[in-house]
């Protein structure tokens, strides 16, 4: 019980993070989002807290169930978030990381409490690998295409010369490619070890690697994607804005691909 | 006792007003012994910048101080009191406090929000320390005033913008390139502001240099000076491709760099490219400005960009102001206290002297009671006093929290001849 406690304070400080950082926005100043930055700290420390709780009290790697899987990737983006801001003065980009992590938790805690148990096809470390390596992948895209947009918000400031304090406070546009180029080049390889752990496991639960379901259409077409956007990056030396632009519609397309998918497609990829 | 502070500054008096009370007052000439000098002066602090003359005194409580205080500016100045009269401000006690923390915060200076003042004050103050010129009152206000310029500093943006073409420069290209080390530069024409531009950016780490200039031996000259690469005029779009920042600045009458330059030199190599052309007529074509990566600015945005940085800064000023008026009133809660708490002390011990003489004068026939007995006595003595103390004392305490508790403490001082 006491992790639906902790989940639900982490919850709350994430809102109140978000809330933070949207009135450094308004108010344009970097102190604001310095106390954000600190609550958001604090936030992803009690989220941490709730899954081990949760870990101990199931015995199950606590990223199963659509409660977990959420509430995980969710994580990763706070925890690789602020990771990313030790290394680049880039404080105010959690204006945007903030309220895509409340939205998620959010949902997250519609069906919170739910599945405790796990169907017993789910236990076993290839099932876990698969699950964190995927959603680690996919929550660093998620962020890169927040750098993304915060990008192009930043290049059409500049490029329509819009003095004000506004260009001041978002950060620079170098720091925000690195940003983008980062997650990238991190999420990519770790979705395709996911990626390799659930084919592997598929292999032996289905008999075979492929299935044609939704879901893992989904995934491959988010696998080659991301693939296509780093070989751009890496190879023809796509920089700044075309790369940011192309990583938040990939990211947008993937996330209307998922709705769309959870409303009119059955998938055997579903468990609980 | 009083405080005072009197001066000129840049919105009072005109610069030669100024100039002549500074070379009399300045280096060599250290006013702080002759002030310290003047009857009634308890402790100075003689501040002068090329703004400003300012002198905070503490002061015996009586007109005399101020009109020794004035009439040393007058024989420093040289000067018909009327010229000079018109030109001075005064201020006292809390507005004087007022006055000095906003000079501190760099509210009062010519441009707003400048970081020097804070310095000059601060040496002003070491000054007076050494001359041993300070004491409590001093020490407190300038300390005081210190943390003020600190928190407007740090809580308002009054410091945080460009306010000159070149400063908005160095802001832009930071905003694009993040830190500019390892940048590179390309200056076309050599001119004033090119290099004025280019000494910012220097300061700021980057990394090379290269000049091209019509007149070749100019270009030399100063690559020689910046440790950069002259290049020859009309080979400027062979380097383009190796640079960041390109700041054009020659007298042509026409485009020298057009659209058609800038996208040959991005193609080679992917990257963003920052153009600033403060050439009039203009040197860059607008339509370089199109590309993808590429940020063009002429002189006339750069001079947007300044104009609301002040326009911010104005509003930035005008939180500072209320920091101030919160300061000030934390200092005067802390004044007031500075008078009331010596007077509690002194009428609880004038009144405990009462009470122990009275005691000893009966110790006659208080001797003849048991020991029991005799305790009593006392603590009903002792009782007796502090019932009736208690409501002046703690009347005292509340007024000194907010209003001017000088009459108060005069009064209580002089009732009980303290």
């Amino acid at each position: 019980m006491s992790g639906i406690v902790l989940f639900k304070t982490a919850l709350a400080i994430y809102l109140v993070c978000a809330v933070v950082y949207a009135v450094s926005l308004w108010v344009r100043r970097v102190m604001t989002a310095r106390v954000a930055t600190w609550l958001m700290i604090v936030a992803l420390v009690i989220h941490t807290l709730s899954f081990a709780s949760r870990w101990f009290t199931t015995g199950v790697s606590p990223a199963i169930g659509l409660h977990d899987t959420l509430s995980f990737f969710a994580w990763v983006m706070a925890a690789a978030y602020l990771a990313l801001q030790l290394k680049t003065k880039t404080r105010i980009l959690g204006a945007f990381v903030s309220p895509l992590i409340c939205l998620i938790m959010v949902v997250a805690s519609v069906e919170l409490g739910g599945t405790v148990g796990a169907p017993d096809i789910l236990r076993g470390s290839l099932v876990t690998l698969h699950v964190m390596l995927s959603l680690t992948g996919e929550a660093l895209f998620a962020l890169a295409s927040c750098a993304g947009l915060m990008y192009l918000i930043q290049d059409s400031l500049l490029k329509r010369k819009k003095a004000g304090s506004l260009i001041r406070l978002l950060p620079s546009l170098r720091d925000l490619d690195r940003i983008n180029n980062i997650c990238l080049s991190c999420g990519f390889p770790l979705l395709t070890l996911g990626v390799l752990a659930g084919s592997l496991w598929a292999r032996i639960v289905w008999g075979s690697h492929w299935q044609w379901d939704p879901k893992q259409i989904w995934t491959l077409l988010a696998w080659g994607f991301y693939g296509f956007l780093l070989h751009q990056r890496l190879v023809v030396g796509w920089q700044g804005r075309k790369a940011a632009l192309w990583s938040l519609i990939v990211f947008v397309v993937l996330v209307t691909l998922v709705i769309f998918r959870k409303l009119f497609f059955q998938t055997i990829h579903s468990f609980v | 006792m009083r405080l005072f502070l009197i001066g000129m500054s840049h919105k009072t008096a005109p610069l030669e007003m100024r100039e002549r009370l500074q070379l009399l007052c300045g280096e060599g000439n250290q006013p702080l012994a002759e002030l310290m000098r003047l009857a009634g002066v308890l402790e100075a602090l003689y501040l002068a910048t090329c703004n400003r003359v300012e002198i905070l005194a503490c002061t015996e409580d009586d007109e005399q101080a101020v009109e020794a205080l004035k009439s040393f500016i007058y024989r420093q100045g040289n000067l018909s009191i009327a010229e000079m009269e018109k030109c001075l401000y005064v201020h006292q006690d809390l507005e004087a406090v007022r006055h000095l923390f906003r000079v501190t915060s760099s509210l009062d200076s010519m441009v707003m929000g400048e970081p020097q003042i804070l310095g000059q004050m601060k040496e002003a103050y070491r000054m007076a320390v050494e001359s041993r010129a300070t004491g409590v009152l001093l020490n407190r206000i300038s300390h005081h005033a210190f943390q003020v310029a600190k928190r407007v500093r740090t809580e308002t943006g009054i410091a945080g913008n460009a306010v000159s073409v070149s400063y908005a420069a160095v802001e832009l290209a930071k905003k694009i390139f993040g830190d500019l080390k390892k940048k590179s530069i390309l200056l076309i024409g050599a001119g004033e502001m090119s290099e004025l531009a280019a000494r910012h950016l220097l300061r700021q780490g980057v990394g090379s240099i290269r000049i091209a200039n019509r007149t070749y031996a100019r270009a030399e000259a100063m690559a020689a000076e910046f440790q950069g690469i002259p290049v020859a005029f009309d080979r400027f779009p062979e380097v383009l491709p190796e640079v960041d920042i390109v700041i054009a600045s020659t007298g042509a009458p026409g485009y020298i760099l057009n659209a058609e330059m800038v996208s040959a030199a991005l193609k080679r190599r992917n990257r963003l490219l920052f153009l600033i052309d403060i050439a009039v007529p203009r040197d860059i074509d607008p339509a370089a400005g199109e590309i993808d990566n590429v940020y063009l600015y002429n002189i006339d945005h750069l001079q947007d960009v300044v104009d609301a940085n002040r326009e911010g800064r104005r509003v930035e000023a005008m939180k500072a102001e209320e920091i101030i008026a919160e300061e000030v009133g934390a200092f005067e809660r802390w004044f007031n206290a500075l008078e009331v708490v010596p007077t509690i002390v002194a009428l609880r011990e004038k009144v405990e002297g009462i009470v122990k003489g009275e005691l000893e004068r009966s110790a006659a026939w208080l001797g003849k009671l048991d020991e029991e007995e005799r305790k009593r006595v006392e603590i009903l003595a002792a009782s007796i006093v502090n019932k009736i103390l208690h409501e002046p004392m703690t009347g005292l305490k509340e007024e000194s929290r907010d209003k001017d508790a000088f009459p108060f403490v005069a009064a209580v001082r002089r009732l009980f001849r303290l």
